[in-house]
């Protein structure tokens, strides 16, 4: 990569004491990005902290507060934006929540929080890292709304493969696969995909990777763009919904984390990924599925059949979660209701866990394999009282948004 | 000489104080010295790595915020070899090691925990008459530990 | 990602800053001086003064020394880094290390401390209140003082 590393302003509370910092300094240093600490004197510290009004009371966030204000007022030049404080901190977690509200509301400033553990690696930072710098590099490519030529798009999950194959803005041909061998998934997909279309490897003028596997499959396969999940899937949301101006909102519950993204003309401003308690995950609805007796396809339907509220379950952790279910279904609930009410807690797990941290705008759009779940579409419309989108082929986001941003790659060739 | 520590441990008047009148200063510097002066995994900027935060479990339990973990494993060690501490109580602009404020009420609690300390409360002069108090109320209180003065 | 080792330098060496807030001696007169006594130490000039490192003997020495040259004016600060040292300085952080706050706001007391040093040294200060920890209810009205002024409005 020649291009200038993009600079990403930290605003933070403790991880030099944890042992978090170099992971920082690492996961940024992966995307050719460089971490920085906004310049301030303490009559700013002083003068920032009375202006924003919130009294906290450890110097270390005063002093992001300072920082944070530089920044929006343009006495500091950043790229983006990171905040993080300790996990289980109360106070950082007010000031953390306040200053992203703050910095995304009076900047352009892409930013992303995190709230860190001695545990957290650069592993689990890289693909925030990946997105910021994405959106602050690459505006130009983020930018693209036309799908062109004959483009390829390969989402590599955590639970399943999808590729997708696009002409002149047109989906003619989908593969799919459950993950199991990383690169024989990929390779299984993508064969299914041009079967579809009726072409071959060699039609093909550019094509983009995404997802976990991004990396080993898109090196091997030579792909042109290997790009993070976070801001494919918001683009692609956005295109397949036809709302690539104004505001939205794009969710999306994996089989292993879930995305939260705040999205301004199809670019993220700030979003959440999370995905440390399986409660709250796809992985939950498969195993409700299994335990009552049904495919993941009719779960939804059954779903809808349902009254949620009938039976108590509502766990971020999936072992508890599966508990209530036996307990609920031993103790004589219908299949329906169960259905309904892990819809429920999967819904209210990702609206307490990470909708707080992003601000919901309207539309709201639900992608990947579980908004086909329409059971744990309407529990989330109910949760957050509007109407939500899904639009068609949701379930190959990934694969979407990496076609219509690799067909960017077809001029440059 | 007594070992003093001295809250915040990152301020420079407090370790001036002690140190001018023949005592040594048991503060941020000490425990961060020992850390940047000891072969370990790289981890800047502190060489504090994650042990540190496991460390911490001995003051604070594992739902306590592992940046509190973290800084009173930096902390803790150097409370327990004090024979003295002197505590400034209105130090609201202290960053860095001293950045956070529930590490700050544990530190301070711990210091009042230790049965016999002697410790030495004051707060940060605002007149020439407070800065006066200041540093007579110190002197004092060091010359009290015994050990070399330069009186 | 990739754990590499750390492998410390000049281990066995303490750093102190020197810092001077004085009317009549300028940060070079003291670096002068620290250069004309400095013994092998190495010697760094700052803005604020200079900062000293080496071992804890020799490093004592030239403090003890150095403070002659305006006692109540010259502070010195004990510091866990090396001069420069990338990982603290401000040319890599963007901005400055967290620490240097304080010190600007401790620097900002200097005068009273000073005030009080040469006060102290002149034994001639009248005996002054203490300063102590604030109690909880320190400057809280008493309730019966309340009533007492209650009762007086009304009567």
């Amino acid at each position: 990569m020649t291009d200038q590393p993009v600079r990403i302003a930290q605003l933070s509370c403790g991880p030099e004491h944890s042992g978090v910092q170099k992971e920082i300094y690492d996961a940024a240093a992966a995307v050719n990005a460089e971490m920085f600490f906004p310049d301030v004197t303490l009559t700013d510290i002083r003068r920032s902290y009375d202006a924003f009004g919130l009294e906290a009371r450890s110097g270390d966030l005063k002093l992001a507060i300072g920082r944070a204000m530089a920044l929006v007022e343009g006495k500091v030049e950043a790229d983006a934006v990171f905040i993080a404080t300790c996990f289980r901190c109360a106070e950082a977690a007010i000031v953390r929540n306040e200053l992203r509200h703050y910095i995304h509301e009076h900047s352009d400033l892409p930013v992303v929080s995190y709230s860190f553990t001695e545990r957290t690696t650069s592993g689990t930072l890289l693909t925030r890292m990946e997105a910021l710098t994405t959106i602050a590099r690459r505006r130009a490519l983020l930018a693209r709304e036309e799908q062109k030529g004959t483009t390829m798009g390969v989402d590599s999950g955590s639970a399943t493969t999808k590729a997708v194959i696009m002409r002149d803005n047109e989906i003619i041909g989908t593969g799919w696969l459950p993950t199991t061998e990383v690169l024989n998934s990929a390779n299984g997909a993508i064969e299914a995909a041009l079967k579809e279309a009726g072409l071959e490897m060699a039609d093909i003028e550019a094509f983009g990777t995404t997802g976990y596997g991004r990396y080993l499959v898109g090196e091997k396969l030579g792909a042109d763009l290997i790009q993070e999940e976070l801001t494919v899937n918001s683009k692609g949301a956005v295109y397949l919904a036809d709302r690539q101006h104004g505001e939205a909102t794009v969710i999306d519950i994996g089989g292993m984390d879930n995305k939260a993204i705040s999205v301004q003309d199809g670019i993220p401003g700030t979003f959440t990924m999370g995905g440390i308690c399986a409660g709250a995950s796809g992985r939950f609805l498969e195993m409700t599925a299994k335990r009552i007796g049904v495919d993941i396809t009719e779960l939804g339907p059954i779903a809808m059949k349902g009254i949620s509220k009938t039976v108590p379950m509502n766990s971020y952790c999936i072992v508890f979660g599966t508990q209530s279910l036996v307990n609920a279904l031993a103790e004589g609930s219908s299949r329906e209701d169960v259905a309904a009410a892990a819809c429920r807690s999967v819904a209210e797990q990702v609206f307490e866990q990470q909708l707080q941290e992003v601000d919901i705008k309207e539309p709201v759009i639900m992608v990947g394999g579980t908004s086909l779940i329409e059971g744990l579409v309407h529990e989330m419309g109910d949760l957050l009282q509007t109407e939500i989108l899904v639009p068609h082929h949701s379930q190959y986001i990934g694969a979407v948004g990496s076609a219509l941003l690799a067909s960017g790659f077809i001029e440059e060739k | 000489m007594a070992k003093v520590f001295i809250f915040p441990a990152t301020s420079l008047i407090l370790s001036d104080m002690v140190e001018r009148w023949g005592h040594e200063a048991l503060g941020a510097a000490t425990g961060i010295r020992e850390r940047i002066q000891t072969a370990s995994l790289d981890s800047p900027p502190l060489q504090m790595t994650p042990e540190d935060p496991k460390k911490g479990l001995k003051y604070a339990a594992v739902e306590v915020p592992c940046g509190v973990r973290g800084r009173m494993a930096l902390y803790g060690p150097l409370i327990e070899e004090a024979d003295a501490a002197i505590i400034i109580n209105d130090a609201d602009l202290s960053f860095g090691c001293m950045g956070c404020a529930r590490t700050n009420e544990l530190v301070m609690f711990m210091i009042r925990q230790r049965k016999g300390l002697p410790v030495l409360d004051i707060k940060y002069p605002e007149t020439d008459d407070e800065g006066f108090a200041f540093v007579s109320q110190i002197k004092e209180f060091l010359a009290g530990l015994g050990g070399e003065s330069d009186d | 990602m990739k754990e590499s080792e750390y492998i410390p330098t000049y281990v066995g060496t303490i750093t102190k800053y020197v810092f001077i807030d004085s009317p009549d001696t300028t940060p070079q007169t003291l670096l002068i001086r620290a250069y004309e006594i400095s013994d092998g130490l190495m010697i760094k000039e700052t803005c604020f003064g200079l900062q000293v490192t080496g071992v804890p003997e020799k490093v004592k020495k030239l403090i003890t020394e150095l403070r002659t040259v305006d006692p109540a004016h010259i502070f010195v600060k004990d510091r866990g880094f090396l001069p420069g040292d990338p990982r603290r300085c401000r040319a890599n952080l963007g901005g400055a290390r967290p620490g240097y706050y304080g010190h600007e706001f401790e620097s900002g007391l200097f005068r009273y401390i000073s005030h009080g040093l040469e006060e102290l040294e002149k034994n001639t200060a009248p005996t002054v209140t203490r300063l102590g920890k604030k109690r909880l209810d320190e400057g809280k009205l008493p309730p019966n003082r309340l009533l007492e002024i209650i009762r007086n409005e009304e009567a």
